[in-house]
């Protein structure tokens, strides 16, 4: 096992999944990287865990009961229990999940369609959206978008439902072009004003994510955009758009982004035949086995995420168990990352973003909560002099510094204090 | 170079400058150096309020009499009964009645028809070239390169919230953030324990050495200086109580002003200082959430300069209030409007010379459906460096020509 081996692996295991479990990052050493790569970056045929975890109990709430009703109160207070109730369980998926990539891509295309909770305001949209990120994450990419500019929660978070061929609303046919397709000016702002036409007519039922279609409200006309003219709805403009060789750069560049460097361009992977069939799983193994996994230069810090949920998964913490449920929630919000609430359209900010004083401070205090919780049996089993030793095996850690190694020795007896230090060291913060 | 432009701007939108080491600051920082090192009384001091978005600028200041207006926006037209009158027949949003009463003041100079040469209707482009007051690709904040002109100190200009805003980043000298709240610095064994595991190493790479000095910076104050800021926010005399405008309704905008506001009371060694409101992107029911919003700007800057009225600087301060774009002039089917060009720039100050700058763009006059940009947005920049920030604008913004006589 070469040092860049270990680097490598550590990487797969933490940008490609969500962390190790206890045990499994010895056990990908001992495979080797190619086997890690085989195993880590092909999705598996079942996963025990994942497969088997119910649903969770979300439905349409039903219209909000008038101000002066008896039954608001409850009503609110019953979508909350939703909204937490999803929270949770896709929290715990990505904990107990097997094998990490697919709940790793549907986290990734959560924050690339990023859709908020805080104006679609139903739990069903938002899970029924979940969903079909889930089942596309690692399928073909046109599948995906078709299904996405025909889903509820997006449609609602970007007005299309109010976009009708009267007076056209550009607000989903433009970040169906900046954000989601093909990557910003790679189309005019007549692109943008004609295909919101093709956009026009979508009505969303806003508490069960259901859409329709009225024809009425459809401009029925030709339009012409990027080179065609014709006649487009929703599906058959999500199917040009994906066509259009830009969308292989943008989605390559973005998954770059996200898995390999927010500073260096994508290099060594040649988008336009990786990503000719629009397949997802063919890139990300590309990515996933270019040269740049084992470049010392493509460092990534955590996002708040990430670094809680592969504490969960080290420390053997299924998050909709934690006694406390609000403390997890406060604890993500106090680092500024709630699945189902990105900030805008745009999804989360990276790296340098995640650090500062304040977020240091916060995840001290966040740590120390989730302690009362955590098994810390890899450590605890082992004799005093043998817990530094363990420690980055456990937590998938490429390799501490001296000055973090001095800092663990200090506090060698007692597990806890060794395991607040190690997951808010750097070298855990930021994957090497 | 399109995505190259784009991700250097995620960059930087997202992230501070790229490979910018931020410094967060506690408030316990800025307190110490507001004893050690008082910004001399008189040093002109800017605030720059940043409204993203895109705000609607045609119903900021609103031609409510021009029947191209009304014929262009029904369902969010104002009536003239909803709007207040300043001069030449155009009116600002009835929201704003605190910014009103600065204007009969005269320290309201309002700047007209502000963008720049072929619009961009991209949120992230748009904002980039705003805060860059550049066009070209590659992206550095102007108050960055102000910043760079000055003696290193990072106090000189901060940003409230937790991330640097490419406004205040440099190549090479960057503003400091200020998160809301302050901090509480961990004391006992895991103060001691964080204090090692956050010592400089020299296998760190550059991330992790962000990462250990953030968390270094928790420890870099001594933690028994009396925090001028856990005190109560300067009294704000001149504020009608029934308006409610001492008590409650937080706003995040005004709670940032606010710390603003105790800071540069304490004398705090900080010439520029950032903050901001999100929610303009109107696209639907664009009147009310954009009155509200409004509110909340007017509200905020009324409150914050009522505060300063009970220090020695209130005549020393300049707020400028700007979006990255306006909105388009027809209404959608939404209520609500779309991406638009250009749109009014706020200067507010005792020693602005209040009144209207370039001139309002034409309804009759449209240009691709949109208003037309009358005034660059540096000219407006270039006027701000040499007046508060009393450096040659050539330094920041190369050879540009224009200035508008607002101060």
């Amino acid at each position: 096992m070469t040092t860049l081996e270990r680097l490598a692996i550590s990487r797969l295991s933490h940008r490609f999944g969500f962390g190790p479990r206890p045990g499994e990052f010895n056990r990908l050493l001992s495979l080797g990287l190619p086997k890690v790569q085989e195993l880590l970056l092909t999705k598996p045929q079942f996963d025990i865990f994942a497969d088997n975890q119910p649903l969770p109990n979300v439905y349409d709430a039903g219209r909000r009961p008038p101000n002066t009703s008896d039954q608001l109160g409850n009503y609110l207070l019953d979508k909350r229990a939703q909204f937490q109730t999803l929270l949770f369980w896709w929290l715990d998926r990505m904990v107990i999940s097997d094998h990490g990539l697919t709940e790793r891509m549907t986290w990734f295309w959560h924050g690339h369609w990023a859709t908020s909770y805080t104006k679609v305001d139903d739990a069903l949209p938002m899970f029924n959206q979940n969903q079909t990120l889930r089942q596309h994450a690692l399928g073909n990419f046109a599948a995906m978008s078709k299904a996405m500019v025909n889903d509820g929660a997006l449609i609602y978070w970007l007005d299309g439902q109010l976009n009708t061929s009267r007076a056209p609303n550009e607000n989903l046919s433009r970040e169906l072009m900046e954000l989601f397709v093909l990557g910003v000016n790679r189309y005019s702002e007549n692109d943008v004003r004609e295909t919101a036409k093709a956009l026009t007519g979508y009505k969303v039922n806003k508490t069960s994510g259901a859409v329709s279609f009225n024809p009425r409200q459809h401009h029925n006309a030709s339009i012409t955009f990027l080179g065609t003219t014709g006649k487009y709805d929703a599906n058959s403009l999500s199917d040009y758009l994906v066509t259009r060789d830009d969308c292989a750069l943008f989605i390559a560049e973005r998954l770059w982004y996200r898995f390999i460097s927010s500073a260096h361009p994508v290099t060594g992977i040649n988008q336009q035949s990786v990503f000719q069939s629009r397949e997802i799983a063919p890139l990300i193994k590309a990515i996933g086995t270019s040269s740049a996994i084992t470049d010392p230069k493509h460092a990534m810090v955590k996002s708040p995420v990430d670094w809680f949920v592969s504490i969960c998964r080290a420390f053997s913490i299924k998050p909709s168990n934690y006694q406390n449920l609000p403390q997890l929630r406060t604890g993500l919000v106090a680092l500024g990352q709630l699945p189902f609430q990105p900030p805008n359209v745009g999804g989360w900010p990276v790296d340098q973003a995640w650090l500062s004083a304040a977020a240091a401070h916060n995840r001290i205090s966040f740590t120390t909560a989730l302690l009362r919780e955590a098994n810390l049996a890899p450590i605890t089993d082992l004799r005093d002099s043998e817990r530094i030793g363990a420690l980055a095996d456990w937590l998938g850690v490429y390799q501490w510094s001296d000055r973090t190694l001095l800092a663990f020795a200090g506090a060698r007896k007692d597990p806890a204090r060794l395991a607040l230090l190690a997951v808010n060291a750097p070298e855990y913060l930021v994957n090497a | 170079m399109d995505t190259i432009t784009r991700r250097k701007f995620l960059q930087v939108f997202g992230a501070g400058a790229a490979g910018a080491v931020a410094t967060s600051l506690t408030i316990e920082d800025i307190a110490q150096a507001a004893m050690d090192r008082p910004l001399p009384l008189g040093t002109p001091i800017l605030v720059v309020v940043t409204l993203y978005g895109g705000n609607d600028g045609l119903n900021t200041l609103v031609p409510v009499n021009d029947p191209i207006y009304q014929a262009m926006r029904p369902g969010i037209a104002y009536s003239p009964d909803q709007v207040l009158p300043l001069a030449e027949d155009l009116y600002l949003n009835g929201a704003m009645d605190g910014l009103f009463s600065f204007w009969q003041k005269n320290q309201v100079a309002i700047v007209r028809g502000v963008g720049y040469p072929n619009p961009d209707r991209s949120h992230f482009t748009s904002m980039a070239i705003w805060q860059s007051a550049t066009l070209a690709a590659v992206k550095t904040g102007w108050l960055g390169r102000w910043i760079e002109t000055q003696p290193r100190d990072p106090l000189l200009a901060i940003s409230l919230g937790s991330v640097l805003p490419p406004l205040l980043a440099g190549a090479n000298g960057f503003g400091s953030v200020l998160p809301l709240g302050g901090l509480r610095i961990p004391t006992g064994a895991v103060g001691n324990d964080c204090r090692r595991i956050s010592a400089p190493s020299t296998s760190d790479n550059e991330l992790q050495a962000l990462a250990a000095q953030t968390m270094r910076d928790l420890f870099t104050v001594s933690s028994d200086i009396t925090p001028i800021l856990r005190g109560p926010a300067p009294a704000a005399p001149d504020l009608p109580t029934s308006i409610g405008g001492n008590a409650g309704g937080e706003t995040n905008l005004s709670q940032q002003l606010d710390v603003v506001a105790k800071l540069i009371a304490a004398g705090a060694p900080t010439r520029v200082w950032s903050a901001s409101l999100g929610g303009f992107d109107t696209h639907a029911d664009g009147k009310d959430s954009q009155s509200v919003l409004l509110d909340v700007v007017s509200d905020g800057i009324t409150r914050f300069m009522a505060q300063l009225k009970s220090t020695q600087r209130s005549q020393d301060v300049v707020v400028l209030v700007y979006s990255e774009f306006g909105r388009r002039v027809r209404a959608n089917a939404s209520e609500g409007t779309d991406h638009g060009t250009s749109g009014p720039v706020f200067v507010i100050g005792e020693k602005v010379k209040g009144g209207f700058y370039g001139d309002q763009p034409s309804l009759a006059n449209l240009k691709n459906d949109d208003l037309t940009v009358t005034t660059d947005f540096r000219d407006v920049y270039a006027t701000i460096l040499e007046k508060v920030l009393q450096t040659p604008a050539e330094r920041v913004l190369g050879n540009w020509r224009g200035r508008i006589p607002l101060l």
